[in-house]
């Protein structure tokens, strides 16, 4: 069972995370850091509210009102060019 | 290159293009995007059979939207991704992957997401959402694969099974996912029994019709657990197991078969009674929660509400949300039906156009929009949750306080 | 080939004529129809892997279909990371799927590309003889 991939697109599984859960008694931003769940290219919309079950239950705790995960612009993956980049420095 | 308009909508679903409807008949400039390459949203895929014998085509009630907001004239933008929303001096700018859109408010009509429910395997080409077989079928008109299972009873993973039937897809079965720690609510047999009973109405099966009137018990429904027949309850010729879960889906490169073991009514495996199931498409359903990233992005607080599928962001029932400027319609502000999403759309329209113009005499017509809400709520035929009516009380109390 | 395509449904009616569009996915030519996405045309054909994951390989396709979780991005006529479930195919349209990618957690992965600056500039010395 601790072998089921939660975060798909960095490949967490659920025994990555209870496992960190545990040792560093984390809060959610330190459970992604730590681990990278949330952090891949979906921007933890897939895995986020499974994520979230998983310290819920390792913290014995209730969700709160706030988003445990802060939500940072871009919500959708951007070309740097897009963005006001410059392509080439040539 | 950015353009200037008096509303940005983001999302053309049924509450999007509803809005925009409302706001064009004041005769403001509205531009709507949205990132799916036509609109209509996830009504587009809808397609179940109401209790008058009519049938809810989702093609078709899009269509009827988007005639109106085409004779409107309103300015529709699909393949176009938001990625950032920021307050400016005179409103908000919209960050698109095709350029920048200023507005004075903006409506936030995103929708939903599916809830992920993992089991090993679920990322073989060949699993996929309840959603994504929907869309594929309805939308697109291709056959997710020929013979398939279902993980995750409930009434969206119901309605999607028929609709795969109807379209000519060999459906195996329905079942849970066997238990683990993500997929609590959606695993336990006990919780799903007492969600079922609120599908009942939809099931010509005579035992579950039978059994729900007594089901409100719960020793009733433990009962019928405990003697849940091993070959699941058929609806619309599809077992239903709440006594077999899936414990996995196997297969190299693509789906091959799942394996399903007896569970006890608590949902605990009994040893030594796998069985699998040769498939090559495998649906996972486990429910819906609101898409607010932009919502949280520009600042927006929140409410969490299981009744409305996670965190809600706190508005009102003119839509509106604590950040001046910014509203809030459709599924993002709680699962609820298409009906309902479009008539919140109604709401947000109003309010804004109310409140951009100024014009105080549009009020009766807010009020009559926001009790429209109520009573589609109320005549709903398929309800995602059995108490919507104190999720939303939450959040408005939210709202207040703030 | 196979053909997964719904033609008569008792609700939605037949589909109506679409015209036929020709694309490329990872070399081999597929047809669809002009309203396809890519991931559509694809799975009415029978093929359901878009992509290896970066670092593990495992193959992947769509998931949400929708365009939240990414899975099923492919590279299309140069550009990566786009989303066959929300891009309508066109012709001559020349798609691929993605590669497991180099990484410092397996060197033996790496293949050939130059890892400094200097090495970088002979590798693109040889490109253009």
């Amino acid at each position: 069972m601790t072998d089921i991939i939660i975060c798909r697109c960095e490949e967490v599984t659920l025994g990555d995370l209870q496992e960190t859960a545990k040792k560093y008694k984390c809060s959610a931003r330190e459970l992604k850091l730590r681990t990278r769940a949330g952090m891949g290219i979906c921007g933890g919309r897939t895995c986020r509210p499974a994520v979230d079950k998983v310290l819920m239950d390792a913290t014995k705790e209730n969700p709160t009102d706030a988003i445990p995960l802060k939500v940072a612009p871009p919500v959708r993956p951007i070309v740097l060019s897009k963005l006001g980049g410059v392509a080439d420095d040539k | 290159m950015s353009k200037q308009h008096d509303v940005v909508i983001i999302g053309a679903g049924p509450a999007g293009l509803s809005a925009a409807i409302e706001l064009r008949k004041n005769e403001l400039n509205v531009v709507v995007l949205d990132e799916f390459p036509r609109p209509g949203g996830r009504l587009l895929g809808q397609l179940h059979e109401e209790p008058t014998g009519e049938w809810w085509n989702g093609i078709k009630e899009s269509n009827k939207l988007l005639a109106e907001a085409e004779r409107l004239e309103a300015n529709i933008q699909c393949e176009v991704s938001v990625h950032h929303i920021e307050k400016v001096t005179d409103g908000f700018s919209v960050h698109t992957s095709k350029g920048l859109h200023h507005a004075k408010n903006v409506l936030i009509a995103t929708g939903a997401a599916e809830s992920a429910a993992p089991i090993p395997g679920w990322t073989l080409p060949g699993v996929m959402s309840i959603g994504a077989a929907q869309v594929m079928t309805n939308v697109h008109r291709v056959k997710v694969g020929e013979k398939g299972v279902i993980v995750g009873v409930n009434v969206l993973s119901a309605a999607i099974a028929r609709e795969l039937q109807l379209a000519g897809t060999d459906i195996h079965s329905m079942a849970l996912p066997v238990e683990n720690i993500v997929s609590e609510n959606e695993s336990n047999p006990k919780k799903v029994m007492e969600r079922l009973v609120r599908i009942a109405h939809l099931a010509p099966s005579a035992f579950i019709k039978f059994g729900s009137k007594f089901a409100k018990a719960e020793f009733v429904r433990n009962l019928a657990l405990r003697f849940y027949p091993r070959g699941g309850i058929k609806m619309w010729g599809m077992p239903i197991h709440l006594r077999k879960a899936i414990k996995q889906i196997n297969g190299t490169d693509k789906v091959e078969s799942v394996t399903f073991v007896n569970v006890t009514p608590d949902g605990d495996i009994i040893e030594g009674t796998e069985e699998t199931v040769e498939c090559d498409f495998v649906c996972i359903a486990g429910g819906l929660y609101p898409l607010a990233e932009l919502a949280a992005v520009i600042g927006c607080p929140f409410q969490y509400s299981t009744e409305l599928g996670g965190h809600v962001p706190v508005h009102n029932e003119a839509m509106e949300t604590p950040v001046d400027g910014i509203y809030v319609a459709g599924n993002i502000t709680g699962i609820e039906s298409a009906k309902v999403a479009r008539d919140q759309g109604t709401v947000a329209g109003i309010s804004i156009a109310k409140a951009l113009k100024e014009d105080e005499s549009l009020n009766g017509k807010l009020l009559e929009a926001m009790e429209t809400v109520r009573a589609t709520r109320a005549a709903a035929t398929i309800q995602f949750h059995p108490h919507i009516d104190e999720g939303r009380a939450k959040v408005s109390a939210a709202y207040e306080q703030l | 080939m196979t053909n997964r395509r719904i033609e008569h449904h008792p609700v939605l009616g037949d589909l109506d004529a679409k015209s036929t569009v020709t694309f490329q996915f990872d070399g081999r030519t597929y047809e669809g129809r002009e309203d396809d996405t890519i991931a559509s045309a694809l799975l009415a054909s029978g093929v359901r892997t878009l992509r290896k994951h970066e670092e593990s390989g495992n193959p992947r396709g769509i998931y949400c279909n929708i365009g939240h979780c990414y899975e099923c991005r492919v590279i299309v006529n140069d550009v990566p990371n786009v989303r066959a479930c929300l891009t309508p195919i066109e012709n001559g349209m020349i798609v691929e799927s993605g590669k497991v990618q180099p990484s410092p957690l397996h060197p033996e992965n790496e293949g050939p590309l130059p890892r400094t600056y200097a090495e970088y500039r002979k590798w693109e010395e040889k490109q253009n003889e």
